[in-house]
């Protein structure tokens, strides 16, 4: 491979914002990251500025956010037990709801329209005007992870026990409808850890605490299951092409080809270079690489199937909090744990 | 790397004063930042910045093994904590009333993020005085939390007289032998009693090891009598025992223990609080030794030949049979009875009993001993107890790693607890170890000093054999 294509990380943005980031997204347009800190603090980053411009705060901690696609709208949660939704343009936020127990996950649809609340083991499903369009959805166990399925109204939740799929009725995007909802179950033994969709929707695949990944083909109805790990799988994340699956684990970062009769019987490909656990772990939207973290306190670029080394890296001053790309896949966030706040752009040069 | 943060786990049965403990450390000024994961909800100020509540969930692996069964709640919880780490030095984790500490404790050893930043500090078990013999007799939880316990907190001893306390705390000893048991009153603690403890540090075990490694004993007490030569009169079925019978409520519901030969006594669990009537004892071990010397220093030398003659099968004495010294004697009780014993010369004997004399009732005619000492209770409320082993022999740590790999893979489940400090033949440093369940933590730490060179072993769990766990102890010595 000729270094004239190689994929380089260029940094653009380093910031200090003092506070491990606990997460963050970037706008639908990628002009914008919103970060959510340790300390509560939202903040808006300009990515072509360097700018910080404050959103809010949650006492004690943010938990989770989340940007509507294709939208202005960002929910919040934190700490101090409440889910915010905010507009990004006026910067002005309204209380979606207040508990003793956290909001541990949020996510919103596909199309903007619903934005779905995990708390502990209760699922609530809001439309864009902050109004729940369901009843609380008791789950039999907390929600570990979930994810919309890419096109259309289902949402998967998982924990222990495997997985369920909510199919919302049409009406719930509709403003002020309420909506029918219909559970499948895809039970499996075992806590499930993550939730990840192929982009075509087709398969739903997730990280196990007992070391094993386990995938469900949504629309043939089976499940398999892979083993071997030698720790808990933390970490999921499908190709855009929904070919490939990078699955993390310990350091080993281990890759599953769904291409022909995969991955059952197929070998998968090991990439390593990390000397610490990994912590991160996201595949590029529409485009072919592949960022990794660790505590090792680095963050690396590969090109799986095409090279086995990384084809860049990066040293940061602490372990990888996170890593987020852009919708677009030209930006890449990566923030560790002492604080420090970077955007690459990722470039073939 | 930065240092681990400290968690203490605070089990106790409902009504045992955890919230009101809980609340005394939030609102104390002590200095220490804690932050506290809740699963039950409701009672503590929730307000505080720090108090996280969250819902008790259980992690069982496919194989259904327990032993690898971890806290989900906790890895969430925790995985968010430690995003803030410098806003705290400690974390109190206040389990529900019934929840195992098993599950807790092994989540610090089996997650692997978790173990990166935490480390597990002490198991530390509320216990309410008034109720705890009941609770024991009636729930499996509340005996498996006294025997996880690194230490037990003996709350609300002022709504108990004396007898009871004794009783309490004979319970909690019948468990767990090592655990210190600290008296309170309303939960008012120094917080060094809770948090700091260090428990699961192999380094700072070992500066306390002569406490937390005393070795429980298959008797309950020891007498030391000056006696002439000939026929001596034992006594059992005496009056005190018909008078004290509210003493013994905590003999209630137990089942036969392995290595002991109690009678189970069904006749119900009733209140604690009223006297009641039982089924006495059927059975008891009896064991006459000379004694080396007079005084409290003649028992204690001659302990580890007690507890080696204990360990064979006693002789079946009926009433009125003759009872020779260096035997082990089971003598069957019925009611009044007397035994013979006779002494081949005069001098200083030990009578050795596996249950305390006013249990049933015994007495020598003639005079009284000139020294007593009593050992932790082994009567079961619970399957639950614990064995100790001591012994000065040196050790093949090929073989030991043989015998305990083999004990946790064949025992993991019913073991709650191990510790020892063993003698490794050559190695001039001690070799420490814990375990909970099936994981098992050991390494050589400092060297014997001028001391002597002593295992020491103690396992609190269910139905342990003393004879299987001596017999592998012995396929160990080098």
């Amino acid at each position: 491979m000729s270094s004239a294509s190689q994929p380089r990380l260029q940094r653009r943005v380093r910031i200090l914002l003092g506070e491990y980031p606990v997460d963050a997204t970037f706008s639908p347009d990628g002009r914008t990251l919103l970060v959510g800190d340790g300390a509560g603090t939202l903040q808006l980053l300009d990515v072509a500025s360097s700018a910080l411009q404050p959103l809010g705060v949650h006492a004690g901690g943010v938990l989770a956010v989340a940007w509507q696609p294709g939208g202005k709208l960002i929910a919040s949660s934190g700490q101090d037990g409440e889910v915010r939704l905010a507009d990004a343009r006026t910067r002005e936020s309204r209380l979606l709801s207040k508990a003793a127990g956290w909001s541990e996950r949020l996510a919103f649809a596909p199309q903007g329209k619903l934005l779905a609340v995990g708390s502990g083991r209760t699922l609530r499903v809001y439309g864009s005007d902050g109004i729940e369009r369901t009843s609380p959805l008791q789950q039999p166990g907390a929600i570990n992870a979930m994810a919309w399925r890419p096109k259309g109204l289902e949402l998967a939740t998982l924990g222990n026990g495997g997985a369920r799929l909510h199919r919302l009725g049409s009406s719930a995007g509709a403003s002020g409808a309420a909506a029918s909802v219909e559970t499948v179950e895809h039970a499996h033994a075992g806590a499930c850890l993550t939730a990840s969709w192929s982009p075509d929707g087709r398969v739903l695949a997730s990280g196990l605490q007992e070391g094993s990944v386990q995938f469900w083909n949504i629309g043939a109805n089976t499940k398999s299951q892979m083993r071997g790990y030698g720790t808990k799988v933390a970490l999921t994340s499908f190709s855009a092409n929904s070919r490939l699956l990078a699955t993390g684990a310990d350091q080993a970062i281990v890759v599953w080809d769904f291409s022909g009769g995969g991955p059952e019987g197929s070998e998968p490909l090991q990439l390593s270079t990390h000397t610490a656990r990994l912590t991160q772990l996201a595949f590029q939207p529409q485009g072919p690489l592949l960022a990794s973290g660790a505590r090792d306190h680095r963050v690396a670029l590969w090109r799986p199937g095409v090279a086995t080394d990384p084809v860049d890296a990066d040293l940061l001053a602490g372990e990888l909090a996170l890593l987020r790309w852009s919708a677009d896949g030209r930006w890449l966030a990566a923030g560790d744990s002492t604080g420090q706040l970077s955007v690459y752009e990722v470039a073939l040069k | 790397m930065p240092q681990k943060i400290p968690v203490t786990v605070l089990t106790g049965f409902l009504g045992s004063g955890k919230t009101t403990l809980l609340n005394r450390i939030l609102s104390e000024n002590h200095g220490k930042r804690i932050a506290v994961i809740e699963n039950e909800f409701g009672e503590v100020a929730v307000d505080h910045e720090l108090v996280i509540g969250a819902e008790e969930e259980l992690f069982e692996t496919a194989n259904g093994c327990i032993c690898c069964t971890v806290r989900g709640d906790l890895i969430r919880v925790l995985d968010q904590l430690r995003k803030r780490r410098d806003r705290f030095d400690h974390v109190l984790i206040e389990t529900t009333g019934l929840a195992d500490p098993g599950p807790v404790a092994q989540t610090f050893f089996v997650d692997e993020d978790l173990k990166e930043d935490f480390q597990l500090d002490a198991i530390v078990a509320l216990v309410d005085a008034l109720h705890i013999n009941e609770q024991l007799a009636e729930v499996d939880a509340a005996a498996e939390q006294v025997g996880f316990a690194d230490v037990l907190l003996l709350n609300k001893t002022d709504l108990v007289d004396d007898a009871q306390l004794a009783r309490a705390e004979r319970a909690l000893r019948a468990i767990n032998a090592t655990a210190p048991i600290v008296r309170t009153r309303r939960a008012e603690l120094p917080i060094d009693a809770v948090l700091g403890l260090g428990a699961f540090d192999l380094n700072r075990a070992l500066q306390r090891d002569d406490r937390f490694l005393e070795a429980p004993r298959p008797f309950e007490w020891i007498g030391s009598y000056a006696l002439g030569a000939g026929r001596h009169d034992l006594h059992t079925g005496g009056a005190h025992h018909h008078d004290h019978d509210h003493d013994h409520d905590h003999e209630h519901g137990h089942e036969a223990h392995a290595g002991h030969d109690h009678d189970a006594h069904d006749d119900g669990h009733a209140d604690p609080h009223a006297g009641h009537d039982h089924g006495a004892l059927a059975k008891v071990g009896l064991l006459v030794l000379p004694a080396p010397g007079a005084g409290e220093s003649g028992i204690e030398s001659a302990l580890d030949e007690a507890t080696r003659l204990f360990g064979s099968p006693g002789a079946l004495k009926r009433p009125g049979s003759a009872i020779e010294p260096g035997v082990h004697c089971t003598l069957a009780l019925d009611g009044h009875a007397h035994f013979g014993l006779e002494l081949p010369k005069a001098g200083q004997w030990l009578v050795i009993l596996e249950h305390a004399p006013v249990e049933f009732g015994f007495s020598l005619m003639g005079p009284a001993p000139g020294a007593q000492r009593e050992y932790g209770s082994h009567h079961h409320d619970s399957d639950i107890g614990s064995i100790g082993i001591q012994d000065p022999r040196p050790l093949d740590p090929g073989k030991v790693n043989d015998w305990l790999g083999y004990l946790l893979q064949s025992r993991g489940q019913d073991i709650l607890r191990m510790k020892g400090v063993l003698n490794f033949r050559g190695e001039p440093r001690r070799y420490v170890f814990h375990g909970v369940h099936m994981i098992f933590d050991g390494q050589l730490e400092r060297p014997w000093g001028s001391g002597e060179r002593i295992n020491r072993l103690v396992f609190i769990g269910r139905n342990l054999d003393r004879n299987e766990l001596e017999a592998g102890f012995e396929s160990c010595v080098a």
